[in-house]
């Protein structure tokens, strides 16, 4: 088995809203290997979203341990984990979160101005990274100009352009047309297969858990164990049956 | 940093209208802080002339309207140092009609021969110079007088006496240029002495001094003023650039008036500038937090916000400026005739220096805070952030 990327132990992280208290996770133990696409499922609430804000070292636990790509998370300053983050996640959100007054070649220009490479050099593997994801035609386009499902491949080519070990895609299919979102997994599956990179992706949508080639689900801030469905699915299976 | 200029600067122009509105009002407020520091430093700062620095004027300690003896002129002219003396009185007067600020200009009455040693720096032709010792009701005129009023040689003058009560009809001999003397006629002192009463013409308004070296003004100044110190018309000896100094002192505390005006501008702008860098941060709130994402660290979203400002505040400061160095012109102008340290008024690399700096400061200022609340805010409520 490869070594494994992202390795929690009793991880908790437990929200304080006024006065109540919510646990969106409950000691959770996982470990996802490099070259793993793994989808993450759950309703809303269930803490899929809080487990990879942890792992891309977004939001710090309440308890537990976090080890990702051999680095113990809760050791870093905030200085540290920025460096690490921009070297070795790659983020895709719902919402694609371009910057607007920035063009497609210039938003994935970003994460690598953090680097030490010259102008040039950035912009030669942004536009690899666009061309990657199909839109070597629409480099100097601003997100204004593009479909949703254009914004989201500019977005896919930000976060790889820096060639990280892990991309982390938070429901990245929530807000495009079902053709789209069939390209962007495609895109992810092609990631994974063709070079190797390990995938962690969020969602609620069977169909897009289906390019995973592991599903895992959590229910009430509890990782379900490997193949084990939330108690409400397996009773619609049940009565479908 | 300066990998981030281009997305500061994208950032600084993201909504026009709000960005042009800024940068106007920056402008606007730094080319008034341009005109006035460069007023500011054409007043207290600005070089002496060559002929100035020759050059003392000796008045009565308590003000200009108090006359001084003509005896004095003597008693000066033999202390050590003293190469030239002249008298120099204030006629006042009025020229056609006084409401018509044109015909506002300094009347002079002078001993031409000794005056026109005295004047190292002025220009004019010889026969005009001679004409102008010899001619008893001769005048000279500035050139810029001349070219304001249609003023030519041979043309005659009137001028109505206020302070003395006596007219002068004058004929132009003589059109000069000297940089110490603009919008000013100088006429024969003797021509008004001699139709003064008998009871005032032992009284002058002031005794113009050309010392032999800059380094026997000072020392003739207190000579002068421990002379008379203890008579009954004590003296206050000061350099020429001094002596036109305390003209501008008649309006008031001048340098308070010019820095209080400075001073409320750059607050002003300050406010304006806040105003617009804090609504232009929180509509940003949640591409912050996409930034940390990529991997932003706080102090560099600090810095890409404060360099936002920055733009905005230079590129306001610019215009301004430029705005300012065509202004200053027409300030100069206008103000010459009764503050001739400011003719000439321009745009030093130091008003520059200093109103690029104030452009700086303002940008740091204004933005700080909501550059430190943005960059300190937790990445997941920056990404929740909905304004």
């Amino acid at each position: 088995m490869s070594e494994a990327v992202v390795k929690t132990n009793r991880l908790s992280k437990e929200f304080v809203r006024d006065e109540f208290h919510v646990m969106a996770l409950d000691e959770v133990d996982v470990e996802i290997h490099r070259g793993d696409f793994l989808a993450l499922m759950g309703p809303s609430g269930s803490g899929k979203s809080t487990l990879l804000h942890l792992i891309a070292a977004m939001d710090k636990p309440t308890d537990g341990q976090i080890e990702v790509l051999g680095a113990n998370l809760r050791q870093l300053s905030d200085k540290q984990i920025a460096h690490w983050r921009n070297e070795h996640i790659g983020f895709i959100f719902q919402s694609f979160n371009l910057i607007p007054v920035l063009t497609a070649l210039e938003n994935v220009e970003l994460p690598l101005k953090l680097t030490k490479l010259g102008k040039k050099d950035r912009l030669a593997h942004a536009e690899t990274a666009l061309k990657l994801v199909g839109l070597g035609d629409r480099l100097d386009h601003l997100p204004k100009q593009l479909s949703g499902g254009q914004e989201q491949r500019v977005a896919i080519a930000r976060a790889i352009v820096t060639d990280p070990d892990l991309i982390l895609a938070d429901e990245p299919t929530g807000n495009l047309d079902a053709a789209s979102a069939e390209d962007v997994l495609t895109m992810l599956t092609r990631l994974n297969r063709e070079f190797g990179k390990t995938i962690i992706l969020v969602t609620h949508d069977p169909h897009a858990a289906k390019f995973a080639t592991t599903v895992r689900h959590l229910e009430k801030g509890q990782l379900l164990p490997v193949g084990a469905l939330p108690a409400d699915w397996s009773s619609a299976i049940a009565v479908r049956n | 940093m300066f990998r981030y200029f281009s997305l500061a600067f994208k950032n600084s122009l993201r909504n026009r209208r709000r960005s042009i509105l800024t940068i106007s009002s920056i402008a606007v407020s730094l080319c008034l802080l341009g005109v006035l520091i460069a007023m500011y430093h054409a007043l207290f700062f600005s070089q002496e002339t060559p002929g100035q620095a020759l050059r003392l004027v000796v008045r009565h300690k308590v003000s200009l309207a108090q006359p001084l003896p003509v005896a004095y002129e003597d008693k000066v002219r033999r202390l050590p140092g003293v190469r030239e003396i002249s008298v120099w009185n204030w006629f006042g007067g009025t020229y056609k009609d006084n409401r018509d600020t044109k015909n506002f200009f300094a009347r002079m009455g002078v001993e031409p021969k000794p005056f026109l040693r005295i004047r190292t720096q002025m220009e004019m032709p010889e026969d005009q110079r001679r004409a102008f010792i010899t001619d008893r009701t001769g005048c000279v005129v500035s050139r810029d007088l001349a070219e304001k009023l249609n003023f030519h040689l041979g043309d005659r003058i009137t001028l109505q006496g206020d302070i003395y009560p006596v007219n002068l009809d004058l004929k132009v001999v003589g059109i000069f240029y000297d940089p110490d003397a603009l919008d000013t006629l100088f006429f024969n002192y003797d021509y008004l002495r001699d139709a003064l009463p008998l009871g005032r013409r032992n009284f002058i308004s002031v005794l113009a001094v050309l010392a032999d070296s800059p380094d026997d003004v000072p020392r003739i100044a207190q000579a002068v003023d421990a002379m008379t110190r203890e008579s009954s018309y004590p003296t206050k000896t000061e350099s020429e650039q001094q002596f036109a100094l305390s003209f501008v002192s008649f309006i008031g505390n001048i340098k308070l008036f010019l820095l209080s005006i400075c001073a409320a501008v750059t607050f002003t702008i300050l406010l304006v500038s806040g105003n617009t860098m804090a609504m232009s941060v929180r509509e940003r709130i949640k591409e912050v937090g996409v930034l940390k994402t990529l991997g932003f660290n706080n102090d560099t979203i600090l810095g890409i916000i404060i360099g936002e400002a920055i733009t905005i505040a230079l590129i306001g400061g610019i215009i301004g400026l430029l705005l300012a160095s065509f202004l200053t012109i027409g300030v100069g102008k206008a103000a010459a005739a009764f503050m001739p340290q400011l003719n000439g008024l321009s745009i030093t690399p130091i008003t520059i220096v200093i109103a690029l700096g104030v452009a700086i400061l303002i940008g740091i200022v204004s933005s700080f805070v909501p550059a430190w609340n943005a960059a300190r805010t937790n990445i997941l409520d920056s990404l929740r952030y909905t304004g």
